[in-house]
């Protein structure tokens, strides 16, 4: 262990889903300590867990047993608000499904959390136009999702998560849409901003490239983890 | 703060994006809300006909007179000439509020109309010819000779069924009698000037108008009145207007001597026939407010079940179940204020463009109609009072609220996770 802070925290953590009269357990016991800065990646096949373990962090559902801390707040004692806040300020998310909001253009989709942080337009303009650059992104700052590839609404969507410089990011498939060169890129500017801001990243996917890339692979199982390896 | 710089834009761009159902369920608001103020309007002008043909035939929106007068209708039941002078100052007094339209003093008893063709029993009302005109709308129901005029002595302005009954012409002579002030049978020689037909049987065959200072002379009353009637504009400040005289006479008279009564004190049957009227429009209003409110629903609801996915990203973002919650509320409230403005815009302006001069439901309205002995005009011209196009958007408006809530509700409980599971 790193004198580091403790960025994510689980304690026996299990999640339960229950359909009709069959119970499937997504998640069985992890317990992991992800310190800030720290670059991990989760992998393991479909249905091994690693979505569930992400929403678990992230206070999007519940555990039905075992303890989850992000930035040193136990989240099971958290209201709604209080949750809400906490995704406000310290997380950002980048889904799978890019989840972008089809009634705002690409750069107020960017602009969205750090508008809701109360960041003022001059501030969120300049942070996403330079993202946009970065990421090839320049010229379609204006159209909506619908407008938008599979591969450029994933993009927005990772701006929309970094670029109100969370203290963790959480993502899912992050690179599943997209090609060589632009999963590079974006996989650099994530890289950029850990090793610049300190954000911690944290990953659930397939995608070779991530796994080489990440700093701490952790593989899962059937929901448990099954190894967890620290490169440098 | 962001209510206005997220919540409102969202919501607003939500209404955009479904422009077609978002259209078509405000039609449907829109036209709602247009009749809804139209049969509101609709209903108020042709009570306030109702009303102002019943106070105009009878005692006025305030009648002044002795308590027991509208009981007995006889001549011992009069205002003496110093209560009816104070009265008269009462009312000069309250022309500063600028509520009081006119005021007319009758002196009215009970008598016999004899001609040579017959005798009938007839309601003889001494009338000032002047303000009367004004007062009353007989006048405009002549249909032979003329309304009484101030130089008229000798003159009679009656039914056209007494006419008939009676064999009368203009110009007839025509004996009036009735108890005079001294309890003595007096007699009094008139001419007929004019005939009037409102179409309501009893009045055209009982009701005779004859000049005051002719009735006064003929049942010695010494300048005494039965009763003042009062108009006053608008109708509805009538028990205002009728309290505040209470309270001035009150001050210098004992009100077991004068009686102040507003027209549905003085005309009960009147009162309960809007009332009645009333209730129905509000049940009707009831059920269109009812169907307003499934198309919000509708709307608002089917909205929310296809955004399950954008809530629950706008809830990963950072956004509470409360402001999530407050999104889905301002789109139906928005929705229903501007489709109840559209609406109530619409009806207003439609029923001033075609039928500012009224509705004529001749067809409909056999001639002669009466409510309450009041006769029915069949024109009717709807009436936009402020305070009930407040009251209606009132209702619109809480309608939209309360139609909201179920879907906001929804929206604000969803799980997120789950939420992310549906297809785009």
């Amino acid at each position: 262990m790193s004198d580091q802070p403790v960025a994510v925290k689980t304690e026996a953590l299990s999640k339960i889903f229950s359909q009709e009269a069959e119970t499937v357990q997504a998640v069985r016991n992890v317990s992991l300590t992800i310190e800030q800065g720290e670059f991990t990646a989760l992998a393991g096949p479909s249905g091994s867990g690693k979505t569930t373990l992400l929403n678990l962090i992230g206070g999007l559902t519940r555990p039905s047993d075992g303890r989850v801390w992000v930035a040193g707040q136990e989240l099971n004692t958290l209201s709604h608000k209080a949750l809400a806040q906490l995704r406000l300020h310290q997380l950002g998310f980048i889904f799978q499904a890019y989840n972008l909001l089809p009634v705002l253009t690409a750069k107020e989709n960017a602009e969205f959390p750090m508008l809701l942080q109360g960041i003022d337009a001059a501030e969120r303009s300049q942070r996403v136009t330079k993202l946009f650059q970065q990421t090839g992104m320049t010229g379609l700052e204006n159209r909506k999702p619908g407008k938008l590839s599979g591969g450029q609404q994933q993009r927005v969507a990772v701006i929309r998560a970094v670029a109100s410089r969370p203290a963790l990011v959480l993502a899912d498939e992050p690179t599943a849409n997209l090609d060589s060169t632009a999963s590079a890129a974006l996989l650099d500017m994530m890289d950029k901003l850990n090793q610049d801001l300190d954000v911690t990243f944290v990953f659930a996917t397939h995608d070779s490239r991530v796994m080489e890339r990440s700093k701490r692979l952790v593989h899962m199982i059937d929901g448990a983890v099954e190894s967890d390896v620290s490169r440098t | 703060m962001t209510y206005f710089t997220i919540i409102l834009p969202l919501a607003l761009r939500n209404l955009r994006r479904q422009i077609r159902r978002t259209a078509l369920t405000a039609s449907a608001m829109i036209i709602g809300g247009a009749l809804l103020i139209f049969t509101l309007s609709f209903g108020d002008g042709a009570h306030e006909q109702w009303i102002d043909s019943g106070v105009r035939q009878d005692s006025g929106h305030i009648t002044i007179e002795r308590p027991n007068f509208r009981i007995t209708r006889k001549i011992e039941d009069r205002l003496p000439e110093q209560i009816r002078l104070t009265a008269e100052q009462a009312i000069e007094t309250l022309r500063s509020t600028g509520y009081i339209d006119m005021a007319s003093s009758k002196l009215t008893v009970l008598g016999l109309a004899s001609s040579p063709a017959g005798a009938r029993p007839v309601q003889i009302i001494g009338v000032d010819p002047v303000s009367e005109a004004l007062f009353t709308t007989l006048d405009e129901l002549t249909v032979e000779g003329r309304y009484l005029e101030s130089t008229d002595t000798l003159a009679a302005f009656v039914g056209i069924g007494l006419m008939r009954s009676l064999d009368l012409k203009i110009g007839s002579r025509l004996v009036l009698t009735a108890q005079d002030t001294t309890n003595e049978i007096a007699g009094q020689l008139v001419r007929v000037t004019g005939a009037f037909e409102t179409g309501v049987e009893a009045a055209d065959q009982s009701l005779v108008h004859i000049p005051i200072n002719t009735a006064n002379d003929w049942l010695t009353a010494n300048n005494a009145v039965t009763n003042i009637g009062i108009l006053v504009e608008p109708s509805h400040v009538a028990p205002q207007i009728s309290s505040q005289l209470q309270q001035i006479l009150g001050a210098s008279l004992s009100m077991r001597d004068v009686a102040v009564m507003n027209w549905k004190e003085a005309m009960p049957e009147l009162a309960s026939a809007v009332m009645i009227d009333d209730f129905g429009a509000y049940v009707v209003n009831g059920l269109l407010l009812i169907v307003i409110a499934f198309g919000i629903i509708n709307t608002v609801l089917m909205s929310v079940l296809h955004r399950h996915r954008e809530f629950g990203v706008l809830q990963a973002l950072g956004l509470t179940p409360k402001q999530t919650s407050a999104i889905v509320l301002s789109e139906g409230l928005l929705l229903t204020t501007v489709s109840g403005v559209l609406g109530i815009v619409i009806s207003i302006s439609l029923s001033r463009y075609f039928l500012g001069d009224g509705i004529d439901l001749s067809a409909l309205v056999p001639e002669g109609s009466e409510v309450s002995g009041t006769t029915i005009d069949p024109v009717v011209i709807p009436m936009f009072r402020t305070a009930r196009i407040v009251q209606s958007f009132g209702w619109i408006l809480v309608i939209g609220l309360i139609s909201s809530i179920y879907p906001a509700v929804r929206a604000s409980r969803i799980d997120i996770t789950e939420s992310m599971k549906f297809d785009r």
